[in-house]
């Protein structure tokens, strides 16, 4: 997968115009992770 | 409490408690005047994510002079002592032995990214006003060159992608029952003074 996304300049030089927004279930996904691994971590540490 | 000028009982001054809630309320707003059109939803996000942005840059200047003027941007400072206490928590050790902080390591590890997110959301976002017209300047792209571009549109995009995280993150913390206390200090202000060393 591409992390950066390039266009053409009106010469036909490849040209930067950001980040791959295809990525945009990455953050959330890590966000989600994380998420689980804490209550995981929370539930074994509960006390009782 | 070390902060400036505190008052008993208080933990977040109104300014702080203000400035949070409008930060808050532009994030949500610039994330979604972002993604959806992403998502495929369509409509006019330009003028509402500009304003938008000008308004949480207008809020961080805010908090900048607060943090530096009025109250003590040291109790915020991440130090060793703040590894100590994150390296315990994830091993379960007690941690009570730890100088107490109004801010514990994990509250001031998530400040700092995104102090250091929002910085270059906001140091991005004003230079591409550059490239829209509005009532109050014109556009000039040519300020730049397109390689500058297309660098300045990847570090908004990733820092936007970053927030987005950190937003998730946040919300889910602030919403467990054992930070209950936090939260409702962010709101009316009353809550612990000690986030470590002082466990409510």
């Amino acid at each position: 997968m591409q992390l950066l996304r390039y266009t053409q300049d009106v010469f036909g030089r490849k040209m930067l115009v950001g980040v791959n927004w295809d990525l945009l279930w990455i953050p959330v996904a890590a966000a989600g992770v994380l998420i689980a691994l804490h209550l995981i971590l929370r539930l074994r540490r509960r006390p009782g | 409490m070390s902060e400036r000028n505190a008052q008993p009982g208080i933990r977040h001054k109104l300014a702080e408690r203000l400035f949070h809630w409008v930060m808050a309320a532009a994030v949500i707003v610039l994330l979604a005047t972002a993604l959806l059109p992403i998502l495929g939803i369509r409509f006019g996000w330009v003028p509402i994510h500009w304003t938008t942005g000008v308004v949480l840059s207008a809020a961080v200047l805010f908090h900048i002079f607060r943090a530096v003027f009025v109250n003590r941007l040291a109790d915020m400072v991440p130090g060793p002592t703040d590894l100590r206490e994150a390296g315990r928590v994830v091993l379960g050790r007690p941690t009570n032995d730890l100088r107490p902080a109004k801010y514990d390591a994990f509250q001031k590890g998530f400040h700092t990214a995104a102090a250091v997110t929002v910085l270059a959301l906001v140091a991005t976002g004003l230079t591409m006003l550059y490239k829209i017209d509005t009532s109050f300047w014109r556009r000039d792209p040519a300020v730049l060159s397109d390689a500058t571009w297309g660098y300045i549109y990847v570090i908004h995009g990733a820092a936007s992608l970053v927030l987005l995280f950190l937003v998730i993150l946040h919300i889910y913390f602030a919403i467990l029952p054992e930070h209950r206390a936090f939260l409702r200090a962010m709101i009316a202000g009353r809550g612990p003074g000690l986030a470590r060393g002082d466990k409510h």
